[in-house]
């Protein structure tokens, strides 16, 4: 088209990782590393491991949803034969391969699976530590009618096939997200269509295997953490979670690249709107959507042995947390992100980016840390469960998570930055590039 | 710039002989011929550049970045329909607050009153069971809206329109770019439009009658 408002610039310093993310990544590793050292000095002492596991299991998750939600984001570009997204693909392709090393934070919990120590007289040991069902001799002394219907998940919720399957879950994510930097890379080098059609055709098969994948993830990792409980949404609920965190940091980590002198005038306000379009249709009006949904189900039937996962949060200061999630995961963001202008101008994208990434990162702090009932759901057990619990905490003021989450960002932050400091960070020769470079909103 | 033809030219033409007489009609405007969208655009920011407000673009698909050269305003239609789901939106919840949980008598033609009715051991004003039917009306009001006012805004449905009597500007649905001029805009004055349009490299120009 004859109109144009600013020419592209594909000069080397626009597109070519250098010395600045270089030094970014090294900043990132300096507070990653003081984060984590921080976490063991509080950490050290926690009279509670069991705690401590599971704020590990929130800021994993975390990071695990980031470098997903890249990976989502990529193999739905290729999926759908996306023209617009050329610009940022390589930057969620760089993102996406952090899972490559993901599994290594995962190793704590391999090591709760081999270690099996008793840390205490009267809890549960080893996985059961996190996962009640991975200690059923505890169970059985806890609560005997309980465990027998855990019992019969026993072919499914065993430590054994629990890490045969997380294993088969980074073999996927690694593996998928491996291919599509490497062959994403060659093109750059080669300029080949075919290397296009091809992870167009894979990308279906890919997707199908990423779905499944994040769903049993989901259920493993953190459905059954209540045992008995169950919810056919839990699946789709993660995916919300992957998509909002996914998307905001995808659009926060172009922004702030672009800030720093990076892909000028590649990325145009024109691919920030439909960035900030994907953050609030799944990470807003979707998330809205399946929560209500999962939530209408259960309050309606009102059957104690699915209601114990909304009593849990409803309870002291979940209560609380539960509304707040509501209203800042969904009613303010909704209101907010609607308009085009917030979209398309960096500063209220960058703001509302790291808005629902906070609010993701709060979403899975309220699946995972509340207090689990672990006797069979009776009306006199949930009493019980309710009044003991009346003046449970959040936790949140505990600067544990914090340190945590910076340690984890800081070598996720790190990682990413190396990454995309030693080449391109455009899909240079990708043949829908100059598609997206002129791509408008009508 | 090869053929121009206008209801002035002294040879009749084969395709403008369902046009009444020179004469017999009024003037409604005049239509320019571009080949292209680099044309029609260029063109558009020069009409716009001279003051025009009655004039439009008519091309056979969405060519990106026309609205902006024509200087066209965005719409206001997502306000209309935010409004009217919003509307929506507090009619629903209306509407059941109403009719299941509270014992208002209001009048409308006779007097009607809501029907508290317990169920399942709910409280009578439960938000969340409202919430299908109130996100249910919103989406309405809304898609109605969204369609009803940009026909509305649109000045549609209208069957007759006076470019319709140009046989040239068929191709306007098909392969030809046109930019098209009222009378009744106040800079129009046929001699000089003309001159003006043919300056900005039209295929051909053509006055339109009523």
């Amino acid at each position: 088209m004859a109109h144009s408002t600013a020419t592209a610039d594909l000069s080397d310093s626009s597109v070519m990782g250098d010395s600045r993310l270089a030094a970014v990544s090294r900043a990132a590793l300096g507070i990653g590393i003081a984060g984590l050292l921080a976490t063991a000095w509080i950490g050290w002492n926690r009279a509670d491991p069991a705690q401590f596991a599971k704020i590990y299991l929130v800021n994993f998750m975390f990071v695990l949803a980031l470098c997903l939600g890249s990976l989502q984001f990529t193999l739905i570009q290729h999926l759908v034969r996306a023209g617009w997204s050329v610009v940022v693909r390589r930057v969620a392709e760089s993102i996406a391969a952090n899972l490559t090393w993901i599994w290594i934070l995962f190793l704590p919990v391999a090591w709760l699976y081999f270690s099996n120590p008793h840390f205490g007289e009267h809890g549960p040991s080893g996985l059961g530590l996190v996962w009640p069902w991975a200690d059923m001799e505890w169970m059985r002394s806890h609560d005997a009618a309980e465990a027998a219907i855990v019992d019969k998940k026993a072919a499914y919720l065993n430590p054994k096939f629990f890490m045969i399957r997380a294993v088969a879950y980074f073999v996927i994510w690694a593996g998928t997200a491996a291919w599509l930097l490497r062959t994403s890379r060659a093109q750059d080098a080669s300029g080949s269509v075919a290397l296009t059609q091809r992870m167009g055709k894979w990308a279906g098969p890919l997707i199908i295997l990423y779905g499944v994948s994040i769903t049993f993830a989901a259920f493993d990792w953190m459905m059954s953490l209540s045992p008995t409980w169950f919810s056919t949404m839990f699946g789709v609920y993660f995916f919300c979670c992957v998509s909002t965190a996914g998307f905001s940091f995808l659009a926060f980590v172009v922004l702030r690249m672009q800030q720093m002198g990076y892909l000028r005038n590649v990325v145009t306000p024109e691919h920030y709107q439909d960035l900030g379009k994907l953050i609030f249709a799944f990470g807003v009006v979707f998330w809205a959507y399946i929560a209500y949904s999962q939530y209408m189900l259960i309050w309606y039937a009102n059957i104690p042995e699915e209601t114990t996962f909304f009593l849990s949060r409803q309870v002291g200061g979940w209560t609380w947390l539960s509304a707040i999630l509501l209203v800042g995961h969904f009613m303010i963001p909704f209101v907010l992100l609607i308009s085009r202008w917030v979209k398309r101008w960096r500063l209220t994208l960058a703001l509302g980016a790291v808005w629902m990434a906070a609010f993701a990162w709060l979403d899975l702090w309220y699946l995972i840390m509340p207090p689990v009932p672990t006797k069979l759901a009776t009306y006199d057990s949930l009493s019980a469960f309710a009044e003991a619990n009346a003046g449970a905490s959040t936790g949140l003021l505990d600067p544990l998570p914090y340190t945590m989450l910076v340690g984890m960002m800081g070598l996720l932050v790190w990682s990413t930055a190396a990454r995309l400091s030693r080449g391109p960070v455009l899909c240079r020769r990708d043949p829908r590039l100059p598609e997206s470079l002129r791509f408008e909103n009508i | 710039m090869s053929t121009t033809a206008t209801t002035t030219s002294p040879a009749p033409r084969a395709d403008r002989v369902d046009v009444p007489l020179p004469g017999t009609q009024r003037v409604w405007g005049m239509i320019a011929e571009f080949d292209t969208p680099a044309d029609i655009m260029e063109a558009a920011k020069k009409v716009r550049a001279e003051g025009f407000r009655f004039w439009d673009c008519h091309t056979p698909f969405p060519v990106h970045g026309l609205d902006k050269a024509m200087g066209v305003k965005r719409t206001i239609l997502p306000v209309l329909v935010f409004g009217a789901g919003f509307t929506g939106l507090l009619a629903g919840l209306g509407l059941q607050i109403f009719t299941n949980s509270l014992s208002l008598k209001i009048w409308a033609m006779v007097w009607v009153t809501g029907y508290p009715f317990l169920i399942s051991g709910k409280p009578l004003l439960s938000i969340p069971a409202f919430i299908p039917v109130v996100f249910e009306v919103t989406v309405l009001l809304s898609a109605l809206s969204a369609v009803g006012l940009m026909l509305l805004m649109n000045g549609l449905p209208r069957l007759y329109h006076p470019l319709f009597t140009s046989k040239r500007f068929l191709r306007a649905t098909d392969d030809r770019f046109f930019i098209s001029i009222e009378a009744r805009d106040p800079r129009f004055v046929r001699s000089r439009t003309e001159a003006f349009l043919r300056s900005l490299g039209a295929k051909s120009i053509e006055v339109i009658e009523d």
